[in-house]
């Protein structure tokens, strides 16, 4: 990974390409590479479909070598959904191939004059940027099916679907996962937009005839490797949990807690719960012959993922996610997984955030324009989305534009990006990361991770309330490191719980590059990358009331803990106080 | 349900069949139980489970919608509620998690030491069983019997395939035996009663299996 490829899609002429040397991004990968090259190079009052807008593509530190976990592929550019800087990152194999193309970051700029649409081919002969109207308005699996009778199976995609053609700002990219299925995006904050407005509608990546990155320390590279691979395996999240039932075992603990938001935020807990949950999911999975544990990329131990097939065996989509499985089905009190499943198919192949489009339909329910729990509505204003009808608009704009539109009052967003699936009156400290993130509302701006280990802004006592504000800096900080390495998140409980685990991670970071890596360093990286997006974000007009949460939050309490959300603005303005 | 009728029926099933429960497991059960006291002691003495088996395994615990940080100090009263589940991904899963770093983020809906109601006795309360537990702690909740509306029962026998059925062994309903299949007729418990069902593994007992094999290691 020692270039970075630009490429004028405005130039004069037809687009251009660059390839230049790394210069000041030197060392870079992921959310640190994405986010320091928008702070630095793009107008903070650009309009996000505009010219001026950058997306920047770059894979992990460390991914496209042996090392496991390391496939996470970062997408940066200013969001059209929040107007903030964006960073959105995915698994599937984009990473791992463009990282062995040798490419830290490709960066999309400028903006082609007429309507014609393109793709580029990315091998290791150069990239190609080639006009294809024949895409026009496909979505991403019939698109990803037509690409492969002419670019085959040995190469990944990225694609949009006709979402981000239109630029709706729910948009997504679709990266394709082990079996050529576009089924993992960067989904949040319309970033998919960005790349239509770019008139970008497929990038292939071919590593044909590229080696796997060397490590600058092989055999103590492979050590790490082996030590932090026996770290995930043995830990009960990421040996057992997660590859068990993936992410959506969250759904009955959340249910239970109260803190499952329900009805569009009415209740903190859903009665058919048990119905959409990771264990019913599971059972149902391996009973239609599809499977319970699968990668997004090859190269994962945990294997979160699965495949869901329909009652007739046939393939549906690839396993919903917790977050998914909620916006489609709880927050509109649906609970039949058929249903949700068939809501992520069309997510993935009109190519749109699934938590994003989940809580529009929960907002336009709100709204009237179908009854909570009503299936078929849900599909039925989904494929408004995939018409592209004028409803469809609206709704692929998201909830904020949503609400505005039919005068909702109850929007959960903030900076005008959809709250995941956990309701902030319930677990306050989660509602803290939710108002003050650089990035809208986002569960993972504040992860699980070694905090503790790294002892980030010092020692916390975790049983007072006070702690909260430090525990969500201290998150923030930690989770743009991680982001930054393109390895999945879902390492955090390996490395929380194991200080030889976490150590293992440093090491790897450490041999490959032939350095010597400490938790101070990941600290000062993640704050490098902190400060960055909050001062683009001031640059682009955002202020310290724009990081608090819906004022329903405040006011509406919910069951069956009765409670509001109670952090003093005083307290969230403190986050970012370093 | 006290003073409702209560009939006994108890099922001789393949452990293969064990999945067949889990959705009544997750959506809770009710079971007798000694109250009055604290968790640590329902879960060690009238459970049970093992100590280092609740250390290291039941890492999340609900009682009545709470997260709890101390089993010594919550009370168990008469129909509560009590979720026990394994490790959860995920900050939030993380905040969950008993005595955890991060459970600050949830301190407004800690359970907190009670006193408790001071009635030492004989009740019922209800249990759910989450993910990784629910095979492993399963078989012992449900040989050891829930109490179940006929109603539920009746609905849960009837969506039941032949697969299931072909895996009942052998049926006793009030000390006699019953043809299993004849379980899925819907006027076969009185309306309004209860149901107190025993479900044996025959084959290797999964809890005594995995808790042990858990504390052995
Ligand atoms: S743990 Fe899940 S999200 Fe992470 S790389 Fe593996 S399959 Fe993908």
């Amino acid at each position: 990974m020692d270039k970075i490829a630009r490429i004028d899609m405005g130039a004069a002429g037809g687009p251009k390409v660059t390839v230049g040397d790394l210069g000041e991004y030197a060392g870079l990968g992921g959310r640190a590479m994405t986010s320091l090259m928008v702070a630095a190079e793009v107008h903070p009052l650009a309009h996000p479909l505009g010219a001026e807008n950058k997306l920047v593509i770059s894979p992990g530190m460390l991914s496209g070598t042996t090392g496991s976990m390391t496939g996470r592929l970062s997408v940066g550019c200013k969001s059209p959904l929040t107007g903030t800087i964006k960073e959105s990152n995915a698994g599937g194999q984009a990473a791992q191939v463009l990282a062995r193309l040798g490419y830290a970051a490709v960066v999309l700029e400028g903006k082609p004059e007429g309507d014609d649409l393109y793709k580029i081919v990315i091998n290791k002969d150069g990239i190609q940027v080639i006009v294809d109207n024949s895409l026009k308005l496909m979505d991403n699996y019939p698109l990803v099916a037509k690409l492969r009778e002419e670019y085959g199976d040995k190469v990944a995609y990225m694609t949009i679907g006709s979402a981000g053609e239109r630029k709706l700002l729910a948009a997504s990219i679709a990266c394709t996962d082990p079996e050529l299925r576009p089924t993992r995006h960067c989904g949040r904050g319309g970033v998919g937009a960005v790349m239509g407005a770019k008139r970008v509608k497929a990038i292939i990546l071919d590593d044909a005839g590229m080696k796997m990155r060397p490590p600058k320390d092989p055999e103590k590279y492979r050590d790490a490797n082996r030590k932090f691979v026996e770290g995930l395996r043995k830990h009960p999240v990421t040996g057992e949990g997660l590859p068990a039932y993936g992410t959506n075992v969250l759904t009955n603990v959340l249910n239970e807690a109260g803190g499952y938001p329900a009805y569009n935020f009415k209740s903190g807990q859903f009665a058919e719960s048990a119905n959409l949950s990771g264990e019913t999911q599971a059972a149902l999975e391996i009973q239609r012959g599809g499977s319970a544990t699968h990668g997004c990329h090859r190269g994962c131990v945990i294997q979160c993922s699965g495949i869901y097939n329909d009652k007739d065996g046939n393939y549906v989509t690839k396993q919903p996610e917790y977050e998914t499985v909620w916006s489609h089905g709880g927050h509109c009190g649906i609970s039949n997984l058929d249903t949700v499943a068939k809501l992520d198919y069309m997510d993935d192949n009109i190519g749109v955030d699934t938590i994003e489009m989940g809580v529009t339909i929960g907002v336009a329910m709100d709204a009237g324009l179908a009854e909570f729990g009503d299936d078929a509505a849900a599909i039925r204003l989904m494929e408004e989305v995939e018409k592209g009808t004028p409803l469809g608009r609206v709704l692929g704009s998201g909830a904020a534009i949503t609400g505005k539109v039919f005068g909702v009052e109850r929007v959960p967003v903030v900076k005008d990006q959809a709250l995941p699936a956990y309701d902030p009156r319930a677990v306050q400290g989660i509602g803290v990361t939710y108002a003050t993130t650089t990035q809208g509302a986002d569960h993972t701006a504040g992860y699980a991770i070694a905090t503790n280990i790294l002892k980030v802004g010092g020692d916390v006592d975790p049983l007072k309330t006070e702690g909260q504000i430090e525990l969500s800096r201290n998150l923030q900080i930690a989770t743009a490191a991680i982001d930054s390495t393109g390895m999945c998140l879902f390492i955090a409980f390996a490395i929380m719980d194991q200080p030889e685990t976490f150590q293992a991670l440093l090491d790897m970071l450490g041999s490959f590059h032939g350095i010597t890596m400490t938790g101070d360093d990941v600290v000062a990286l993640g704050k490098k990358v902190l400060s960055a997006e909050r001062d683009f974000n001031t640059r682009a007009g955002f202020t310290k009331h724009h990081d608090r949460l819906p004022r329903f939050f405040y006011n509406e309490p919910i069951a069956p803990h009765n409670q509001t959300f109670m952090m003093k603005d005083e307290e969230l303005d403190e986050v970012f106080n370093w | 349900m006290k003073n409702k009728r209560k009939t006994n029926l108890i099922l001789n099933m393949d452990h293969d069949r064990l999945g067949d429960f889990f959705p009544l497991l997750q959506k809770g059960v009710t079971v007798e139980a000694h109250v009055g006291c604290s968790l640590e002691l329902l879960l060690s003495h009238q459970w049970q489970i093992p100590a280092e088996y609740a250390a290291q395994r039941i890492t999340t615990i609900f009682l009545n919608s709470r997260p709890i940080d101390s089993l010594a100090t919550a009370i168990i009263n008469e129909d509560a509620v009590i979720a026990l589940s394994g490790a959860m991904p995920g900050l939030v899963g993380a905040t969950m998690r008993r005595g955890g770093y991060y459970a600050a983020m949830r301190e407004g809906i800690t359970h907190h030491a009670t006193a408790g109601n001071g009635v030492d006795r004989n009740a019922t309360v209800r249990v759910k069983l989450f993910n990784l537990l629910l095979p492993e702690l399963g078989p012992g909740f449900l040989q050891r019997g829930i109490i179940i509306p006929a109603g539920e029962l009746s609905r849960f026998f009837n969506g039941k395939s032949e697969y299931f059925w072909q895996g009942c062994r052998s049926a006793l309903l009030d000390n006699f035996p019953i043809l299993p299949h004849l379980l899925s007729r819907e006027d076969l418990f009185p309306d309004q009663s209860t149901v107190r069902l025993s479900v044996n593994f025959p084959s290797p007992d999964k809890q005594d299996k995995c808790v042990n094999d858990f504390t052995n290691s």
